[in-house]
């Protein structure tokens, strides 16, 4: 299969443009920023629906590792009423294992984000917008609060932005440590003040938002590409990449390489385009053993299952994985897949928020039993047991945090099943236990 | 315990200028609870934990109720309940940073610091503990000192001096991490406001992983 | 109304139900543990989980899609759905476990979840026997367990408050406790701690649970979680007697149910009644069995003399023939029930004495909102409906310090306990007393004392403060044999499903007591009146045909629920 990015050789960044100093708001405006704003809010050109059609037309996906399509999920917030409250939130949570591309984008060119911000406002007719940002971030918490309030200094958000009658209203949260309040309705929640498990959905953000009022809730690197496809056009947007999900995406590329960082570039990249070209090969000449694509909650791929795979939602799921957040770890031959999975499911069991049955026993059922193998002292019939326990969490919680915990679980253990075994002592006891459940 | 910990009546109070800063964030959400984390924040950085009498004191400041309060304080990790050191190292040891020498570090700094994690040392000065993934894959591995300032791209060179930093009160500048891409075309590292820069480079092959 | 279709049967229901709530309306059985009429449901139990499907619509003529079949195509929804949070809708077709393998997995999965750090405290904890973790895991759970590692330590045995215990590890953090709290009685004193596996409710430090609601956390707690103070350890479930019948320390009439093993009330919890109580108890109502209990007579005394009750009854009858009526004084009790009250007025007007007045029992500022009042009586309304006058005090103290009183008549009541006399200002009086406790005040000075009855030993009525007049049913045993007390007495579990001949049967802690309208009419009798009933049955069944005050107040009326009686203005009493 081929590459979906085109000539990405040739590509020119526009989210993270090689502009000196574009965090600041005076370099940003030099650089042409703000100016679509000012399109959309002071000309006749642009009206709310106009600018959420662009953004339909650009088939832009959500970037925050779901990727539903943005401009559909603007549609659903209701009909304006002048007397019900509606919201935007930018989710800034940012801590799926693996995933550290929106950082990048709050330290190198957060005007562009505050601008996708006031044009997702404008688009949904919405006043105030939370930027829910995780508590470990203080230091670019602190670099936003400062070029925010130079934003609004330069009127460009806040009451009657540039004198065209459109008022919102940038607000950051700060988060406090918790993974699950990446998941929408536990930042509801969270932002609500109030212990921040999921709601269950119906009723969904769009009906009953934050306070019980219509909210959106998306992205930083979603809301971050708003300002260019007003810019450069939906048409634009869509030329670029992956036809099915097209656009720049921030490709985080961690672990076993030469050159590990973050990495703009059209979707649909061949991931052997990135591993040995863009990331520089393979450190100290080891071959690659594994790679998880798009952060932990995805499935595992195995050396001998990348070839020709492309970084796209489609690519990605016919290899029997998923996008996520394009948060790419790369595994070398000397990487122990058991003592690997362990500490993830160390990570899902810290982090599960113990609301619901499921997933607040099973994780750390999930990560004892992993433990007990990498420790030596399992057996092979712990190894179907935890099939079994993933195929009783998914599907039955919440949220998908269980399924998020489950997966990595499950294909790791399936897709290096021998590595799994070697640990194992052999059981005589069939799978399922003694007392065996029919 | 309680004496060691516990904030005196006197100073259990927020400033009139902490008052109006708590107004000012309880005026951005449509009811107050919205302000409590902020409240939390601002009190933790104030008396460097959160210990009940504190909680009890955001809620009344925020006008809610104190079970309120206290169930959200304790549900996420960065607020502390007890009495830390005076710099908190969370190292992190998930996904990447485990698998390019996040536990290496971690275990080099408790050998050097002759505490585990979770623990805190005699001297009061440092607690060590185990983070999860803290968005800096790239540089991994790596620390943040206190909720605050990330250490990137460690080394036991650099755990050593930064140790012997904090011990002087000297808190780590913030570091700013190139983008290998601000490599190629600019040479380095994009801001002109930062002091430290770093850039992402080959990562550490891990003694061990857990 | 819209139809739905559950396990292959249709049904009519209401629009706008929960399913969860209208298959346990039909009696089909959907396990759950979080869910709770009264509250919010956020389904984090995940065990009521069904498969849920609606007809296809065909887009465009916005009709059912008919299959091959001739009935609509159903698309079930790719995730089992939690039937407590989906409002039912006209079309929808569900699968229970009846029906359905996969719902029948996911219920024994969801157990095998709760079971696994859940600790094996069966054999010491309160709740067995009526522990819905219990009885599900028995009807849908898995076998045994596959858990092999220790399991998650919380605090055990906490004390909350001065009457609610907690044990953490037991808590399988459905969160009705802290939505009881958030949502009902609204003190918020409980929350969740802690994130994960180590969540528990508490307190926050420093505070403590003592709310006057906080018991109800008790009977909320589907598991030994939340226990009482008062009641731990004392019996199992399945030892004790259960009878529905009323609670008597304020005007509200709680319902409750009293548990009684031995012949000692030993436990109260709530009975739902949504015309007076809901499904909620206040605390004060729990804890208030111990005078049912203590401190009961031994026996009719003639003089401080034991005596029989013939003798009793006689020496009674001799003292009320002795005088003239306007030489009589009556007192009825609010504490008494309306039968009581009604035949000692029938005895007053029988022997020419004005009607009797009742002792009001106010405690101003008491009473809130919700389940407790300032009347600390539960049947005030009834003396009041029965024409009965408040006692005044000073006019009391008068009549019977002047010597204008030879004999007075106290039904259930103290009136040297409520401190409206001094036993010395009873020298001169003949006292005949119907009395709960040996300790009552009044006894030294009773010329015949007749132990009565308390509300746990009879059958009669109670009306409430807001007129709703409900019935008593018998949970304590008396001496001797009286038919209709034996016909209504609460069963526990062996003697409810066992044979009717060989019921529990104990001598112990049986009071030599009989009901007012046992006494009264033998006592009528000893003068010549004949007031013979057939029970306390035909007696309401008289007073509701007599005094329009009580219209409607039948013992088939009034049903388990009690009826609401018209409301009476001062004018017409």
């Amino acid at each position: 299969m081929a590459s979906k990015a085109g000539d990405w050789r040739s590509y020119q960044r526009v989210i993270l443009p090689p502009v000196k100093d574009l965090h600041q708001v005076d370099v940003y405006e030099q650089h042409g920023g703000y100016k679509a704003l000012r399109d959309v809010l002071t000309t006749d050109a642009w009206d709310p629906a106009s600018v959420t059609n662009e953004v339909k037309k650009s088939s832009l996906r959500g970037r925050g590792g779901a990727g539903f399509p943005t401009g559909l999920k603007w549609t659903f917030m209701p009909p304006v009423n002048p007397d019900i409250p509606r919201f935007l939130c930018c989710n800034a949570d940012e801590s799926e294992p693996g995933t550290f591309k929106d950082r990048q984008i709050m330290e190198y060119n957060p005007h562009l984000l505050f601008e996708g911000m006031v044009m997702a406002g404008y688009a949904m007719t919405i006043k105030t917008a939370y930027l829910y940002v995780r508590g470990e971030y203080a230091d670019w918490i602190t670099l936003m609060e400062r070029e925010l309030e130079k934003a609004y200094a330069k009127g460009y958000v806040g009451e009657n932005i540039m004198g065209s009658g459109f008022s919102m209203d940038i607000v950051i949260h700060k988060g406090a440590g918790a993974y699950i309040c990446g998941e929408e309705s536990s930042l509801m929640n969270s932002l609500e003040g109030k212990r921040a498990y999921p709601r269950i959905k119906p009723p969904f953000p769009a009906q009953k938002g934050i306070w019980g009022y219509p909210t959106t809730i998306n992205n930083v690197e979603t809301l971050a590409c708003v300002p260019l496809i007003i810019q450069k056009g939906g048409d634009w947007y869509a030329s670029i990449g992956a036809q099915t999900a097209p656009g720049p995406l921030l490709y985080g590329i961690s672990g076993h390489v030469n050159r590990p960082g973050v990495y703009e570039y059209p979707t649909g990249m061949l991931v052997t385009d990135l591993i040995n070209d863009v990331a520089g090969g393979m450190r100290g000449g080891k071959k690659l053993k594994a790679l998880v694509p798009g952060g932990s909650s995805t499935p595992v791929l195995r050396a001998d299952m990348i070839d020709g795979v492309t970084m796209d939602p489609d690519g990605l799921r016919e290899a029997g994985s998923m996008l996520g957040t394009a948060g790419m770890l790369i595994m070398d031959e000397d990487t122990d897949m058991v003592s690997f999975l362990r500490r993830i499911t160390h990570f899902y069991h810290h982090e599960s928020c113990g609301q619901c049955t499921p997933c607040r026993e099973g994780t750390g059922w999930l990560e004892k039993l992993v433990t007990r193998i990498d420790e030596g002292e399992g057996n092979l019939r712990d190894l179907d047991l935890l099939i079994e326990l993933c195929s009783q969490m998914e599907g039955r919680t919440v949220c998908a945090l269980a399924d998020a915990a489950a997966w990595p679980v499950r294909h790791t253990i399936t897709r290096f099943r021998e590595e799994f075994e070697a640990k194992c002592r052999p059981s005589l006891v069939p799978a399922g236990g003694v007392l065996a459940n029919a | 315990m309680a004496d060691l910990t516990s904030i005196p009546a006197d100073q259990l109070v927020f400033t009139d200028d902490e008052k109006k800063q708590i107004q000012t964030w309880i005026g951005r959400y449509p009811t107050a609870d919205g302000a409590v984390m902020r409240a939390l924040w601002m009190a933790q950085e104030k008396f460097s934990f959160l210990p009940p009498e504190v909680i009890q004191l955001v809620a009344d400041a925020v006008g809610i109720p104190y079970a309120k309060a206290y169930g959200v304080a304790t549900f996420y990790t960065q607020y502390f309940k007890e009495k830390k050191g005076a710099y908190v190292l969370d190292v992190c040891t998930c996904f990447s940073c485990q698998l390019c020498g996040g536990y290496d570090m971690m275990h080099y700094l408790e050998k050097k610091l002759g505490v585990h994690k979770g623990e805190t040392t005699e001297d009061g000065l440092f607690t060590i503990q185990e983070a999860e993934c803290l968005g800096a894959c790239g540089s991994a591995p790596m620390l943040q000192v206190t909720n605050g300032p990330y250490v990137h791209n460690l080394t036991e060179e650099k755990i050593d001096a930064m140790v012997d930093a904090l011990r002087e009160g000297k808190m780590p500048a913030f570091t700013s991490v190139t983008l290998p891409q601000d490599e190629d075309d600019m040479g380095g590292n994009r801001r002109s406001d930062v002091s430290v820069v770093e850039a992402y480079s080959v990562r550490p092959v891990s003694e061990t992983i857990k | 109304m819209p139809k739905i279709i559950i396990d292959n049967e249709t049904l009519e229901v209401e629009d706008g139900a929960r399913l969860l709530q209208t298959c346990l309306d039909e009696h089909l059985d959907v396990p759950h543990f979080c869910y709770h009429p009264a509250m919010s449901a956020p389904a984090n139990c995940r065990q009521c989980l069904v498969e849920v499907g609606m007809p296809q619509m065909d887009r465009e003529t916005r009709q059912p899609v008919i299959g091959e079949d001739g009935n609509p195509v159903i698309q079930f929804m790719p995730k089992l759905q939690t039937s407590c949070s989906m409002n039912i809708a006209d079309g929808m077709v569900v699968k229970t476990h009846r029906t359905s393998e996969l719902v029948k997995r996911a219920q024994k999965d969801n157990l095998e979840f709760l079971l696994i750090n859940h600790p094996l405290d069966c054999p010491i904890c309160d709740q067995a026997g009526h522990c819905p973790l219990q009885n599900q895991t028995y009807k849908y759970g898995p076998e045994g367990s596959r858990f092999e590692f220790r399991k998650v330590s919380k605090p055990k045995h906490v004390e909350l408050g001065p009457r609610v215990v907690l044990d953490g590890e037991r808590c399988i953090n459905c969160t009705r406790c802290t939505r009881f709290t958030q949502e009902v009685s609204e003190s918020h004193q409980l929350t969740i701690i802690e994130r994960g596996v180590h969540n528990y409710p508490m307190t926050p430090p420093g505070v403590e649970f003592d709310e006057p609601y906080s018991m109800n956390v008790i009977d909320l707690c589907p598991v030994g979680a939340l226990t009482s103070k008062d009641h731990r350890f004392k019996a199992r479930i399945w030892e004790m007697s259960q009878t529905p019948s009323l609670t008597t320390t304020n005007a509200k009439g709680s319902n409750c149910t009293y548990y009684v093993k031995d012949n000692l009330v030993l436990n109260v919890t709530a009975r739902t009644n949504m015309d007076v109580n809901e499904y909620w108890l206040a605390d004060e109502d729990r804890l208030d069995y111990q005078k049912f209990n203590n401190d009961r007579p031994s026996g009719p005394s003639i003089g401080g003399q034991a005596s029989t009750w013939d003798d009793a009854y006689a020496e009674a009858a001799n003292l009320l023939r002795s005088v003239d009526g306007d030489r009589m004084l009556f007192i009825g009790s609010a504490h008494a029930t309306t039968e009581d009250n009604y035949l000692l007025a029938k005895l007053a007007d029988a022997v020419g004495a004005a009607r009797p007045q009742y002792i009001p029992h106010v405690e101003p500022g008491h009473g809130d909102n919700w389940l407790r009042t300032d009347d600390r009586t539960p049947n005030a309304q009834g003396c009041e409906r029965l024409g009965f006058a408040q006692v005044d005090a000073q006019t009391l103290k008068a009549r019977v310090t002047s010597g204008d009183v030879s004999v007075l008549y106290v039904m259930e009541e103290d009136v040297v306990g409520s401190g409206l006399l001094e036993a010395a200002d009873l020298a001169g009086v003949q006292v005949i007393l119907h009395h709960y406790h040996s300790t009552n005040q009044t006894l030294p000075a009773a010329a015949v004392a007749l132990p009565a009855a308390m509300a746990v030993e009879t059958v009669g009525t109670f009306v409430n403060c807001d007129g709703h007049a409900q019935r008593l049913r018998p949970a304590k045993a008396i001496k001797g044999v009286n038919r209709t007390l034996a016909m209504e007495l609460g069963k526990s579990r062996a003697d409810k499903h066992g044979t009717p001949f060989d019921r529990w049967y104990n001598e112990d802690n049986l009071v030599d007591c009989e009901p007012g309208w046992v006494s009264i009419p033998a006592l009528a009798a000893a003068l010549g009146h004949d007031f013979s009933y057939k029970g306390p049955r035909a007696i309401m069944a008289e007073l509701s045909n007599a005094n329009p005050a009580f219209s409607g107040a039948t013992y088939e009326a009034m049903g388990d629920n009690g009826v609401r009686l018209t409301e009476v203005g001062a004018a017409a009493l």
